[in-house]
C-alpha cells in the first residue's frame, strides 16, 4: 500500500454526478440479490449480467464492487452493486 | 547598526520531526525531485558525509537503512513564514532568504531590550527548540552570519570586537562569492581569510575584477550588503485533494479552475487582479511540482489564468500521477482600465453569468452548476463527471 502523504482530504470542492444510493437488498446464499427495497419491495425476476470491479487497491480506501443488471417484477430494470469492502448494497447507473 | 543572524540547520528535517516526532529517533533522508532526478534536500545530522542536493543514489550507497521522506515544500515554506511572523514581534525589520537564514535588524531596540543577552533569549524563546537555531550578532550581515555559523546549535555568539582574530582561521569557503571565484582562490593557494586579508587590493582587483574588491572587504569583515526587510504580502492559498490519483491534465486543470473561481469572485468585488500565482501539485509518490506564473498586468478574468496554467501543465510534465493540487497568489493589484465588450452576443453570455451570480447572492450557496467531464474513462461511475460552479 502507498504510504499516507499525511494531507487532509478536501474533496468537497465540487459535486460528483451519479453518486451511489444505498438500498436494502435481500440476498440468497450465493450472495445474488433476490429482493430489493425491504420490507415490501420488488422481487428480482432476472439477473441479466453481473461484473466485478477492483480499483485503487493501492490507496487506503480501495474500491471493490460487484455490479448486477437486474429485472424486477414491476418490469423495471435496475443497476445495483454490492460493496465488497463494507458488504452494503447501492443503486447506481453504470 | 547591529544585525542578528539566525541559522536553522536541517530546517526541512526539523519541520518533518515537528509533524512526526518519531523521525527524531531514526536516520532520515528528505528527498526532492528535479528533472526526474531524485536529490537529497536534508538528512539526519548523524549521517556524516552527506550534503544538500547530492543525488539520492549516492546517499543511499553510503546509508541504505534510512527512512525516505519526500519534501513537502509548501509546508516548509508556511512553517518558515510563521517563524518570521513570530520574530516580527521582536523587530519589524526582518529578512528571510531562500536558504532559510534569517537576518534581524536591532536598530532602535535598545529601549525594549537593554542588553544583547535579553534579545538572544527572546529569539530563542520564539523559535521552537527542535530547530536548534544558531544565532550570531555582529555589526553587519556577513559577520553575524559567520558568528552564527561558529556557535553551537541552540546557542548564540555575540561578536562585538576583535573581528580580525575571529576571521583569521576561517576558510575562504564561508564567503558569499561565486563558485568560480571560490575555485580560483583555491587555485591560488588561498585557503583562509587571514591569507586573503594579507593581500593588497590591487592584485585581487586585477585577478578577480569587481569581485576582487568585494573579496578584499569581505576578508576584513566589511560587508555593506543592506538588510532588505520582507514586505508583508497578502497571500491567498487554496488546495484540494483529487478524488482519485490522475495523470489527466484536464482533471488537474478543472480542479485548479474550480479553486481559482472562488478567489476571482472575491477579488473581483474589490476590483483587484492577479499579478503572480504559484501553482503546485503533489503526486501519489509525494513528489512536489511547482511553477510560478507572472502577469505583466493584473489579470481580472479566470480564462486568462487557466489558459496560462494549461500551457504550463503541458510544457512541464508532472512527475507522476497527481493526487493533490494547490495554488498561492502572492501579488494582487488594481487593473489600469478595461474596455467594455461591444459585441452583444458575448455580452449575452456575460449577462447570463451575471444573472446566475445574482441568484446565488440572493439564495446563498451555488444554485446553478455545469456538468464537466472528469475521468470519462473511469470504471467507477461517480468519478466520470462532476458538477462545477458556473460562476466563474
Amino acid at each position: 500500500m502507498v504510504k499516507n502523504t499525511r494531507k487532509a482530504l478536501h474533496t468537497g470542492k465540487y459535486k460528483s454526478i451519479n453518486n451511489p444510493v444505498p438500498v436494502l437488498v435481500k440476498e440468497d446464499k450465493a450472495g445474488f440479490p433476490i429482493k430489493i427495497g425491504l420490507p415490501e419491495g420488488h422481487v428480482v425476476t432476472a439477473i441479466e449480467d453481473h461484473w466485478r470491479i477492483d480499483d485503487e487497491w493501492w490507496r487506503s480506501k480501495p474500491v471493490s464492487r460487484i455490479y448486477y443488471d437486474v429485472h424486477l417484477d414491476s418490469g423495471q430494470q435496475m443497476m445495483l452493486y454490492r460493496d465488497l469492502i463494507t458488504g452494503r448494497w447501492y443503486r447506481q447507473l453504470y | 547598526m547591529k544585525i542578528l543572524c539566525v541559522l536553522l540547520p536541517h530546517f526541512s528535517l526539523c519541520c518533518e520531526i515537528l509533524r512526526r516526532p518519531s523521525f527524531a529517533e531514526q536516520p532520515v533522508l528528505v528527498t526532492y525531485t528535479t528533472d526526474s532526478k531524485k536529490l537529497v534536500l536534508d538528512y539526519s545530522p548523524e549521517l556524516d558525509g552527506l550534503q544538500q542536493d547530492m543525488p539520492l543514489q549516492h546517499a543511499l550507497s553510503r546509508y541504505n537503512n534510512v527512512s525516505l521522506i519526500s519534501a513537502d515544500i509548501p509546508y516548509y515554506r508556511s512553517t518558515f513564514t510563521k517563524l518570521l511572523d513570530a520574530l516580527e514581534g521582536i523587530s519589524p525589520l526582518i529578512e528571510g532568504d531562500e536558504s532559510r537564514n534569517i537576518f534581524i535588524s536591532l536598530e532602535g531596540l535598545q529601549l525594549i531590550f537593554p542588553d544583547y543577552r535579553t534579545i538572544m533569549n527572546a529569539v530563542l524563546d520564539i523559535i521552537p527548540n527542535i530547530f536548534k537555531p544558531q544565532i550570531g550578532l555582529a555589526c553587519n550581515k556577513l559577520l553575524a552570519y559567520l558568528a552564527a555559523l561558529s556557535c553551537p546549535q541552540g546557542g548564540y555568539r555575540i561578536l562585538t570586537d576583535n573581528t580580525a582574530a575571529f576571521l583569521k582561521d576561517l576558510p575562504c569557503d564561508v564567503l558569499p562569492i561565486s563558485i568560480k571565484s571560490r575555485q580560483r582562490l583555491r587555485d591560488f593557494g588561498l585557503y583562509t581569510l587571514s591569507q586573503l586579508s594579507a593581500l593588497p587590493p590591487g592584485p585581487l582587483l586585477s585577478q578577480f575584477g569587481m569581485e576582487g574588491k568585494k573579496l578584499y572587504n569581505l576578508a576584513r569583515g566589511r560587508d555593506d550588503t543592506p538588510l532588505i526587510p520582507r514586505i508583508m504580502t497578502r497571500a491567498i492559498n487554496g488546495n484540494a485533494a483529487l478524488p482519485s490519483v490522475t495523470t489527466s491534465l484536464e482533471v488537474i486543470l478543472a480542479e485548479l479552475e474550480s479553486l481559482l473561481a472562488k478567489v476571482f469572485i472575491n477579488i473581483s468585488r474589490l476590483g483587484l487582479g492577479i499579478y503572480r500565482v504559484d501553482i503546485w501539485t503533489r503526486s501519489w509518490s509525494a513528489a512536489h511540482w511547482e511553477r510560478t506564473i507572472r502577469f505583466k498586468e493584473p489579470v481580472i478574468d479566470i480564462k486568462s489564468v487557466t489558459k496560462r496554467i494549461k500551457r504550463l501543465l503541458e510544457d512541464y510534465p508532472q512527475q507522476g500521477p497527481v493526487e493533490h493540487v494547490g495554488f498561492r497568489i502572492t501579488r494582487l493589484g488594481y487593473p489600469r482600465g478595461r474596455q467594455g465588450n461591444l459585441l452583444p452576443k458575448v455580452r449575452a453570455q456575460d449577462q447570463l453569468m451575471e444573472d446566475i451570480r445574482q441568484l446565488e447572492l440572493r439564495l446563498g450557496n451555488p444554485q446553478v452548476y455545469k456538468a464537466q467531464e472528469m475521468e470519462p474513462w473511469s470504471r467507477i461511475p461517480e468519478r466520470r463527471y462532476i458538477l462545477v460552479n458556473t460562476n466563474r
